[in-house]
């Protein structure tokens, strides 16, 4: 038996934490107790990734041959014959070439200017219509619109004229389990992609190459293939909208805002003020909107509040975004949906005025897969902290309801921006062969909504003198040039880089009724007694209704036997009206600015070729420079006026004759072509990679220097 | 029997309320020592570099810088979690070892037999050590010397319950142990000792021997108590390690602190 007895030791209290570290590092029986759970919470949480990481290493190390002999004999496909060891595409969705050459003659972006001495700066030819969704469709997919069904943002549904996102449905679960006043999904919301066509990187994948995408517009719902992937535009909010921001205020108004927002009033209580923000219906079934509540106090001298939403709470000042802040939305029975969105405080005196984003899926807690694999939105989260995952994230809305002023809106953009940059850097860090894929579009939202300021006759700030408007997209292009000027410092002469753009940018001055004309000229006619439709149609007579528009840029035959309604004969009549439309309204001018109005009516048959033709509009219609559909013409509304100015923050568009507006092709090496094409850029980095190409691409590969390209 | 039974579970129910107090307010000292933000970072860093490690398996060096990375963010979390772990250190230390002398051993029972060793500096004064006990304790053999470890030990057996202070005389000095004999929990110390102030605060629960005593230990073998709990049987530190620590994970995601 022995005895607790004295053991003479050195004494000193360094030396004692020392030896309880020690002990509790090294003998996990009675001194780790001595350090208390403090150190067992450190311990534990370290080292438990520690042991997963090597858990994992072990399982990497073990399955390494079989794994390496497997990618040997998958990239033997791609790397065996790839002409680059990688492929960097920055997407600037709007760059216009013709800006981009007037600020490169001003001597200003520098880096731009030197892919274009020492590379390739060509005009990039878009689609018809020039429509981000449509183009960067075809941009991954390497074919024309009637192969991959994107049209615009919106499609029709043929039974109703009612509108559907064109690119993903979102439907409940089939199977519920009723339960009293509650109806229980039994199962997920399916979210169904509507693009079709095989984007390249799924080609280059199965070969083995690697590729890294991020926010490439119409890449939700995500697909599966050998890579990792975010998705961007068409993204929904959490409610399931393209972005429904929420503005909270003490002001009483009965006024809605026209698109994508909803006013919601703050009540005084007390000292403090309360509100909430809405958020999807309970998917219980009780037809009833979930809400976040959040209280607010005001703290008038330091012009700040403190808001209190769930557990979270912190302080604003009047000019400035929170930080992304989770919001829960309880439907009961345990069913949560998660989100985030960022508060900005608009005014705390008088009146309290509080703007709150549209809620973001949570990218590190997706209630809808927003990456692939679904981790990858996860990783980006815990990396960079929580990021902006709405498609169209940036609130255009906000700044054209005036809710958000100019600097508020900008904020928000290269906050947005910001996040993307850095998830773009790691995924370059992080493929140091293959693809990597990104597509920026602050350069889209920031034109649309600024072009005011370059346009010296725009409407919307005709009392501004041209001295003081600011040079918002001088800073934008200059921002973007900075961006590529650190890609190039990333890569070596074995990668090609590539920055292209879907479109470019022309004025938007002149809104265009075309459902206007169509009525006044006896296209469209409206139930007995009307002389305006609401939105969506509302007082139209189909059964006598020849033509309408819809979109930004279809114009659709009500056509027999595909149309519910449809009275136009399928077949020459419908030939002989679409060429009637045609001759009149190419070439329409607008009497008050007596300028021309559309340049351009394209007919689908001759423009798209492919198995969802029968989904295209009939006609595209080209508007002229400054031109664009009103957003009346746009929500099936038909108006008395054709034309109008337009007054409006967003001035600057893109959906017009798209012979006007090609997009952008810089690239760090000579591409001997005259006419690039945005259905090009598929083919070339596929055959760049040395891959077959599939007989049904309608682009045709690049002959790119310093890759065997002549 | 009940009675019985309950008295015997007492160690065991307050070994298990203290734990969960203690693993609630470590949560609390924690949160409140640490800097929850960069922790919460450090933590997110931590499993995104875990996550690229699966994502990118198939590059090699993204996933070698990965480790790398795994490394780097283990040591900065134990830097950020070192500050509440230093602070908590101290009082749940001086906090244990006071436990420890009401649950780490039991209590001697009347007619048990025990050992009282004695550890001189000299081994010349083993022959002269000589023990005195109060009448209520005998001793039932003869003392044992062990030259070789400067050791002399004695088999003692006490009469009844009580507090007793036996008394070793050796190279002219007399020192003397407190000897406890009861039924129930009891404070014990088990072992007194001359100098060292660490030691004797980890082990002992008496004031110091004197410093120019030829005696330099005097140690009772008190049973260690082991304590029944879930179909095993634990020390009462491993139990309390293991219960508080699960109680501490527990209040820290009720409570949403980053640990």
């Amino acid at each position: 038996m022995k005895l607790p007895s004295y053991r003479p030791k050195q004494s000193g209290l360094s030396l004692v934490l020392l030896l309880v570290i020690a002990l509790v590092l090294l003998f996990p029986l009675r001194g780790e107790a001595y350090a208390g759970p403090g150190a067992g919470f450190a311990v534990l949480s370290s080292f438990w990734t520690i042991f997963v990481a090597f858990l994992y290493s072990f399982y990497a190390l073990i399955t390494w041959p079989i794994r390496h002999l497997l990618r040997m004999f998958r990239r033997r496909k791609a790397y065996g014959k790839a002409q680059v060891k990688r492929v960097v595409i920055v997407g600037f969705d709007g760059m216009d070439p013709e800006l981009a050459n007037r600020f490169m003659g001003e001597g200003k972006l520098p880096n731009l200017a030197k892919l274009r001495d020492h590379g390739t700066f060509r005009p990039l030819r878009t689609t018809f219509p020039a429509i981000s969704p449509v183009a960067w469709s075809t941009f991954q997919t390497g074919v024309n619109p009637g192969k991959h069904n994107i049209y615009d943002f919106l499609a029709r549904d043929l039974k109703n004229y009612l509108p559907y996102l064109s690119s993903a449905q979102i439907s409940e679960p089939k199977r519920h389990l009723h339960i009293g006043k509650y109806s229980l999904p039994l199962g997920k919301s399916e979210v169904k992609g509507l693009r079709r066509g095989t984007p390249f990187w799924h080609w280059l994948g199965k070969a083995g190459v690697f590729c890294s995408v991020i926010r490439v517009p119409v890449t939700f719902p995500p697909e599966r293939f050998p890579g990792v992937l975010l998705s961007g535009m068409c993204v929904p909010d959490l409610k399931g909208s393209q972005g429904t921001f929420c503005f909270c205020t003490t002001r009483v108004s009965s006024d809605k805002f026209r698109e994508g927002g909803v006013r919601i009033p703050i009540e005084r209580n007390g000292a403090g003020f309360h509100s909430y923000i809405p958020g999807p219906e309970n998917p219980l079934g009780t037809g009833r909107e979930l809400r976040a509540e959040f209280k607010l106090r005001a703290d008038i001298k330091r012009a700040q509040a403190r808001i209190e939403i769930d557990s979270e709470t912190f302080a604003i000042k009047v000019g400035e975004y929170s930080d992304w802040v989770p919001v829960k939305f309880k439907a009961g029975m345990g069913f949560t949906a998660r989100g985030i969105c960022r508060f900005y405080l608009k005014e705390i005196s008088p009146e309290v005025e509080v703007y709150v984003t549209p809620v973001n899926i949570d990218p590190g807690h997706p209630d809808l897969p927003i990456s692939h694999p679904v981790t990858y939105s996860i990783y980006l989260a815990k990396l960079f902290g929580p990021y902006a995952t709405l498609g169209l994230a940036e609130d255009t809305w906000a700044l054209n309801e005036e809710v958000l002023d100019d600097q508020a809106f900008l904020a928000q953009c290269y906050g947005n921006h910001e996040d993307r940059e850095r998830m773009f850097f790691d995924a370059l860090e992080k493929t140091p062969q293959g693809l990597c894929a990104c597509v920026f579009d602050t350069t889209d939202r920031v034109q649309h909504m600024f072009w005011r300021y370059l346009d010296k006759d725009h409407p919307a700030v005709r009392d501004v003198p041209q001295d003081q408007k600011p040079r918002v997209i001088e800073d934008l292009y200059d921002r973007m040039d900075t961006l590529i000027g650190r890609v190039m410092q990333q890569i070596d002469d074995q990668a090609l880089l590539l920055v292209i753009s879907d479109h470019g940018f022309k004025p938007f001055n002149r809104c265009m009724n075309l459902n206007a004309w169509l009525h006044q000229n006896g296209y469209l006619v409206l139930k007995d007694g009307k002389s305006e439709s609401g939105d969506w149609f509302e007082d139209v007579d189909w059964s006598r209704t020849r033509a309408y528009t819809m979109g930004l840029n279809g114009l659709y035959l009500n056509i027999q036997g595909r149309e519910r309604e449809g009275i136009v004969e399928a077949g020459a009549k419908a030939e002989a009206l679409k060429e009637e439309l045609r001759s009149k309204l190419d070439g329409l001018v607008d009497p008050a600015s007596g300028r021309v109005g559309i340049t351009g009516m394209f007919d689908c048959d001759a423009l798209y070729a492919g198995p969802y033709v029968d989904n295209a509009p009939d006609l595209i219609v080209g508007y002229g420079e400054g031109f664009r559909a009103s957003w009346d013409s746009v929500m099936g509304k038909v108006t008395s006026a054709i034309f109008e100015d337009n007054l409006k923050a967003w001035s600057g568009d893109h959906c017009v004759d798209p012979r006007l507006v090609p997009g952008v092709l810089f690239s760090n090496r000579k591409i001997a072509i005259e006419k690039p094409a945005i259905v090009d850029v598929a083919p070339t980095v596929m055959k760049l990679f040395g891959l077959e190409l599939p007989s049904y691409f309608d682009g045709k590969p690049w002959a790119v220097a310093g890759t065997g390209g002549k | 029997m009940i009675a019985s039974s309950t008295a015997s579970n007492i160690p065991l129910l307050l070994v298990l309320a203290i734990s969960i107090v203690i693993g609630l307010l470590m949560v609390i000292v924690f949160r409140y020592t640490s800097d929850q933000k960069a922790i919460g970072r450090a933590k997110d860093k931590l499993k995104a570099h875990l996550l690229a490690v699966r994502l990118f398996q198939d590059q090699l060096p993204v996933v070698m810088r990965a480790y790398g990375r795994i490394l780097h963010g283990t040591g900065s979390y134990l830097r950020l979690a070192c500050t509440p772990f230093l602070i908590a250190i101290l009082p749940i230390t001086f906090l244990i070892v006071q436990l420890d002398r009401y649950f780490g051993w039991v209590p001697l029972q009347p007619a048990q037999a025990f050992l009282v060793e004695a550890r001189v500096e000299d081994p010349a004064a083993l022959n002269q050590a000589s023990l005195q006990l109060p009448p209520e304790l005998s001793s039932s053999a003869p003392a044992v010397h062990d030259p070789k470890d400067k050791e002399v030990v004695w088999r003692v057996v006490a009469d009844r319950i009580g507090l007793f202070d036996i008394h070793i005389a050796a190279g002219g000095q007399t020192v003397s142990k407190q000897v406890v004999v009861a039924l129930g929990l009891a404070r014990i110390s088990p072992l007194r000792l001359r100098r060292n102030f660490w030691e004797r605060m980890f082990t002992s629960g008496e004031p110091a021997l004197a410093d120019n005593s030829p005696v330099q230990s005097i140690a009772i073998n008190y049973p260690p108590r082991v304590i029944g709990f879930a179909w095993m049987e634990w020390n009462w530190i491993v139990l309390f390690f293991v219960v508080s620590l699960i109680a501490g994970f527990i209040f820290k995601s009720v409570l949403g602190i980053h640990v």
